[in-house]
C-alpha cells in the first residue's frame, strides 16, 4: 500500500470529520468516513449551506480577508441527540484552485458535560442557600436560648462549660394574680399577654444591656454583668425594673386586662450553664437567683424590692422604704426594701 | 445521619457518569427516547442530573406535584415506566452499584408510577 492510500484511509477513518470545498461556490469534493455518519445525506457536489442553512458564509469570507482559518460551531440532531461540532474551515489551495478545509470535532459531549455541571450547580447552590436560611433559624433559636458568647463557645466545641460568674446582678418578676388570670382566660389569649409584656421586657433588657435568661410561666428572670463582668451591672438591673413596671402602668391604662409585676433585684454569685442533655436550655442558678426570687416574694404588686447594700450600692440615688426581713443566709434575718422614688436616670424615659 | 447513596458510592464525581451514561441509553432506547425527540439538550440533561440525584439522595428533591406536571402533557404508558426502571437498573449496576441499592432506587422510582404514568 502506498503512502497515499495509507494516508487516505487514515483520513477517511480518524474520529474527525474532514471535507474538502472548493471555495467560491463553497461545494463539497471529498469528506471522510466520520463526516459522512455524522451527516448522512451529504453528497459530493452539494453546497455547504444545503448541509448547513444557519451557514454564516459572509462572517468567514470576512476571515478570509485576515487570515487563512475561521472557526465557528454548528448544531444539528443526529436521530435523537443533539449534536455540537466545532468547525475548522482553512482556505488553501490546490493546483491554483482555492479550496476550503473543512475540519469538524465533535464537542457534543463537552456540551453536555457543560449542562450536566449547569444543572448541578445550581442544584447545589439551592441545597446551599437552603441549608444557609435553616442555620440562620437554628442560630436565631439557640440565641433566643443564651448569650452570644455561650452559643459560640456551644458552637466551637459542642458543649458549655458550667462557669462561675462571681458578680452579676439578677432581677427577679412575676406577676400577682396570674394563676387566676390562667383559670379564667383563653390559653391563647394569657399567651398572647405574655408573648406581648415580654417582649417588651426584653426590648427594655436590651437598652441596659440586660441579657434575659428564661421565661417560666409568669417567672422572668434577666441578669446583668454576665458573662462579661460590668460595673454597672446593679445600675443596669435597677433601671430595667423600674421601666418594666412604668412600661406596665402605661400598658394597663390602654388595656382592659391589669398586669401587676412584683420584682427581685439582687446581686452576686450565679452559675451559668447549658443543662440538659436532649433537651437543653441555658440556665442561671445560685445565689444571687435565689435571693431574687425570694425578694421578689416580699415585694407588693409593682413594687421592686432588694437588700439595703444593693439600693445602696445603686450610682442614681432613689429613696426606698422598708418591706421586712428576710432570712438571707446571715446570722440574722435582714431587713429588705422597697424602691419607693424614681431612679434619676428613669425620669422622662 | 445516615449517607445517603450518593455520598456512599463517591458524590457526583461518580454520579455524573450514571447519569450520562443513563442519558445516552435513554436517547437510544427506542420505547423512551422518542420522548426526548424535540426537547433541547440542556433541558433533557438537566432532567436526567436531577432524576438521578433525586432517587439517589443527593442535593435534588421533587415534590410530587412537580414530578406530576413535568409528565402530565406526555403520553408515558406503564410499558415506558417499566422500560425506564430496566434501563436505570442495568445502568446502575454497570457502574458497580450493589444489587440491594439498585432495588432501593428501584422502589423509590415505582412509587412515583402513579405521578408519571398518565
Amino acid at each position: 500500500m502506498s503512502i497515499e492510500a495509507i494516508n487516505e484511509q487514515l483520513l477517511r477513518a480518524i474520529g474527525v470529520g474532514v471535507a474538502l470545498l472548493d471555495l467560491r461556490e463553497l461545494r463539497f469534493r471529498f469528506f471522510n468516513d466520520t463526516f459522512r455518519e455524522w451527516f448522512g445525506d451529504v453528497e459530493i457536489g452539494q453546497t455547504l449551506t444545503d448541509l448547513f442553512p444557519e451557514f454564516d458564509v459572509a462572517a468567514m469570507r470576512d476571515a478570509f480577508k485576515d487570515s487563512v482559518r475561521f472557526t465557528t460551531e454548528a448544531s444539528f440532531r443526529l436521530r435523537r441527540r443533539t449534536m455540537t461540532i466545532a468547525v475548522t474551515i482553512d482556505s488553501a489551495e490546490e493546483g491554483g484552485e482555492p479550496i476550503a478545509v473543512l475540519v469538524c470535532q465533535n464537542i457534543s459531549r463537552i456540551k453536555e458535560l457543560e449542562a450536566m455541571i449547569d444543572s448541578y450547580s445550581m442544584m447545589v447552590e439551592r441545597n446551599t442557600r437552603e441549608i444557609k436560611r435553616e442555620k440562620e433559624q437554628v442560630e436565631k433559636l439557640l440565641l433566643n436560648m443564651m448569650p452570644r458568647s455561650v452559643y459560640e463557645e456551644y458552637k466551637s466545641f459542642g458543649v458549655v462549660t458550667p462557669r462561675l460568674y462571681e458578680d452579676v446582678a439578677v432581677l427577679c418578676l412575676d406577676f400577682a394574680g396570674f394563676s387566676e388570670f390562667v383559670v379564667e382566660n383563653d390559653a391563647g389569649v394569657v399567651v398572647s399577654e405574655l408573648n406581648d409584656i415580654y417582649t417588651a421586657f426584653d426590648r427594655i433588657g436590651d437598652q441596659f444591656g440586660c441579657e434575659r435568661i428564661k421565661t417560666v410561666g409568669d417567672t422572668y428572670i434577666t441578669v446583668a454583668g454576665m458573662p462579661d463582668p460590668a460595673d454597672s451591672a446593679s445600675s443596669s438591673i435597677a433601671n430595667a425594673a423600674v421601666r418594666f413596671v412604668r412600661y406596665l402602668e402605661q400598658r394597663n391604662r390602654s388595656h382592659p386586662i391589669q398586669w401587676r409585676c412584683r420584682v427581685g433585684v439582687s446581686q452576686g454569685a450565679v452559675i451559668g450553664s447549658v443543662v440538659g442533655v436532649q433537651k437543653y436550655i441555658y440556665d442561671v442558678f445560685g445565689p444571687a437567683v435565689i435571693e431574687a426570687s425570694q425578694l421578689r416574694q416580699l415585694a407588693q404588686p409593682m413594687h421592686i424590692v432588694g437588700t439595703r447594700a444593693f439600693i445602696q450600692a445603686l450610682p442614681d440615688p432613689c429613696s426606698s422604704e422598708p418591706v421586712g426581713t428576710l432570712d438571707l443566709g446571715g446570722k440574722e434575718p435582714e431587713e429588705v426594701f422597697a424602691l419607693t422614688g424614681r431612679l434619676d436616670a428613669a425620669e422622662g424615659a | 445521619m445516615e449517607r445517603s447513596l450518593f455520598e456512599k458510592y463517591g458524590g457526583f464525581a461518580v454520579i455524573s457518569r450514571i447519569v450520562m451514561d443513563l442519558y445516552d441509553r435513554l436517547l437510544e432506547d427506542d420505547d423512551v427516547g422518542p420522548f426526548f425527540e424535540n426537547v433541547d439538550l440542556p433541558r433533557i440533561v438537566d432532567h436526567q442530573t436531577q432524576f438521578v440525584s433525586a432517587l439517589m439522595g443527593g442535593p435534588a428533591s421533587f415534590t410530587d406535584e412537580q414530578i406530576r406536571r413535568l409528565h402530565e402533557r406526555l403520553d408515558i404508558n406503564d410499558a415506558h415506566f417499566d422500560q425506564l426502571k430496566v434501563l436505570l437498573a442495568e445502568t446502575l449496576g454497570d457502574h458497580g452499584v450493589a444489587p440491594e441499592d439498585i432495588d432501593t432506587v428501584a422502589q423509590a422510582f415505582e412509587q412515583r408510577r402513579g405521578l408519571v404514568v398518565g
